[in-house]
């Protein structure tokens, strides 16, 4: 027997709108998580590269400590872990106000700014010395120096690979299906469950995570031309 | 732009070529490998699943070799053996159409929609969703869920129940079994709905099976059946005869008290309703 394919259930009944729910949802997430990540790495990025021990310190266990455990270690950590630590009534508002959603958020957030940290890091650490030096030198403080100099160019270098890292979390956040978030790739389960068509549910989410992604690669490009230095990097080709 | 419609297009070639035809039924296929292979669940006690032995056995998987196997040997006149493969929700069917299994035997429930792509032994058991609550719940079936946190099983005939029936109930979809029960034991819901059957399973596995309750009518009706590739009416014939003969000869009662009597995996008393059920599928030699 063959596999007849059908694809007309994506587009009768209600798949279409799961669809668009959970393409909604899935953005929603991550462009939250996102923000946390960008954030926390930047924060935690800069302070790996700081000429005071503590804080580096600091920085160095989040990083080791969130990015070393599976994220789906998190997602369970924040959505069963955390909230029995709090008062009845708190939990209860909660549970009833999408807990979780901001649970998965929150470990989307924290694990992959973990991992940007440390894009942000190499990117500082790229930037020759004496850029630090020559902006001591004309009597900026530490913290004028990173806000001022060093962050802006880094930023600028770190293009490629924070693309990267943020299509890592958009994928990621298919993983918060394990806590009953309903993102897209809980919506093409559901399509699958109503009409029993697995593949045509999974080819439906396969090519929105692609058209999703390839968009994001594309507008991060034009953004780096944009901003690019002139010769700070050497473009080898058309990118 | 190019390049990318290139890709989709590669995509779409792969996709749509995935399957070869094959011009053999399934009782060939068996004939000439001497195995029946079957997809199965790890995880649903008792009708399929690991246990503390290591060894993968259950009540579904119990049919198969003592009630379908010895039709399909009598109809072949050689030995087959069982060959197990797992096989969960979103796998099953896609499983069949690939030819990787010849037969799913867990705890799959035969729906008209699921007909349209495979088609299914006669009925093996019996059962309807109930609710799982810690006891003292006010909640007492599926009346009492209004504005309600219930969890249920992704992919489920029940959720979907829920949401046609209940739209004003907070549902939360796990994809398995143990998260679902954890949000239950910790409060993220109210009340965790699934296959009775499956709950009571879940509750004699559970630590401390005195603090649960599983409360409710049925609120759907779920006949578990065997599912095969389409038009194979040889085999289902075989699957069924195999079925029917142990129905008659009390093979079936004698599993069915194996693991669902008060010495079983879980206790679940046939009722006669469902006796009488069983009994009538059986059609006269």
């Amino acid at each position: 027997m063959t596999y007849e394919f059908n694809w007309s259930v994506l587009w009768s009944g209600q798949s279409g709108g799961w669809l668009l729910q959970g393409l909604l949802t899935t953005l929603e997430i991550s462009a939250l998580a996102w923000l946390l990540a960008v954030a926390l790495g930047i924060l935690s990025g800069a302070l790996r590269t700081v000429p005071w021990p503590p804080l580096r310190a600091a920085a160095t266990c989040y990083v080791e400590f969130f990015r070393n455990v599976p994220l789906l270690v998190w997602m369970f950590f924040w959505y069963f872990g955390i909230p029995p630590l709090l008062p009845r009534g708190v939990q209860d508002w909660l549970f009833n106000h999408g807990a979780e959603f901001w649970a998965g958020t929150f470990a989307l957030g924290v694990y992959h700014g973990a991992r940007m940290s440390e894009v942000i890091r190499s990117g500082i650490q790229s930037i020759p010395r004496t850029q630090f030096e020559a902006a001591q030198a004309i009597g900026l403080s530490v913290w004028q120096a990173y806000r001022l100099v060093i962050l802006p160019i880094a930023l600028r270098l770190i293009v490629p690979p924070a693309t990267n890292e943020s299509l890592n979390l958009l994928k990621n956040s298919s993983v918060a299906l394990t806590i009953s978030v309903a993102e897209l790739t809980f919506q093409t389960r559901q399509i699958e469950t109503y009409t029993a068509r697995a593949i045509e549910a999974l080819t439906a989410g396969t090519l929105i995570y692609l058209v999703l992604c390839v968009s994001i690669a594309a507008v991060m490009t034009r953004l780096e031309r944009r901003f690019a230095i002139p010769g700070l990097i050497a473009r080898v080709g058309a990118g | 732009m190019k390049r990318l419609l290139a890709l989709l297009l590669t995509l779409a070639v792969v996709l749509g070529g995935a399957v070869p035809a094959l011009a053999e039924t399934t009782l060939e296929k068996i004939s000439r490998t001497g195995t029946l292979t079957i997809g199965t669940r790890t995880g649903s006690p008792p009708f399929a699943f690991i246990n503390k032995q290591n060894e993968w056995v259950g009540f579904s998987i119990d049919l198969v070799e003592q009630a379908v196997k010895p039709a399909i040997e009598r109809k072949l006149g050689k030995p087959v053996k069982v060959e197990k493969k797992e096989s969960t929700p979103p796998t099953r069917i896609p499983l069949l159409s690939s030819n990787a299994v010849d037969l799913i035997a867990g705890t799959m429930t035969d729906t008209r929609t699921r007909r349209e792509s495979v088609d299914f032994s006669l009925t093996f058991f019996v059962t309807g969703a109930q609710f799982l609550v810690k006891k003292g719940s006010p909640i007492r079936g599926i009346d009492s869920i209004a504005g309600k946190r219930i969890a249920a099983q992704q992919g489920s005939t029940n959720a979907r129940i829920i949401r046609e029936r209940v739209p004003t109930a907070q549902l939360r979809e796990f994809p398995d079994q143990p998260a679902a029960f954890q949000a239950l034991a910790q409060g993220q819901v109210d009340a965790f709905t699934n296959d009775g059957i499956q709950l009571a399973g879940l509750v004699a596995k559970a630590p401390n099976p005195g603090e649960w309750a599983i409360v409710g009518d049925f609120f759907s009706y779920e006949p578990y059946g065997m599912a095969m590739r389409k038009n194979e009416s040889d085999f289902r014939h075989l699957v069924n005869v195999g079925l029917m003969e142990a129905i008659e000869s009390g093979k079936y009662f004698e599993l069915y008290e194996k693991w669902f009597g008060p010495k079983g995996e879980v206790p679940y008393p046939l009722t006669a309703d469902n006796k009488r059920f069983m009994t009538l599928q059986v059609v006269p030699k």
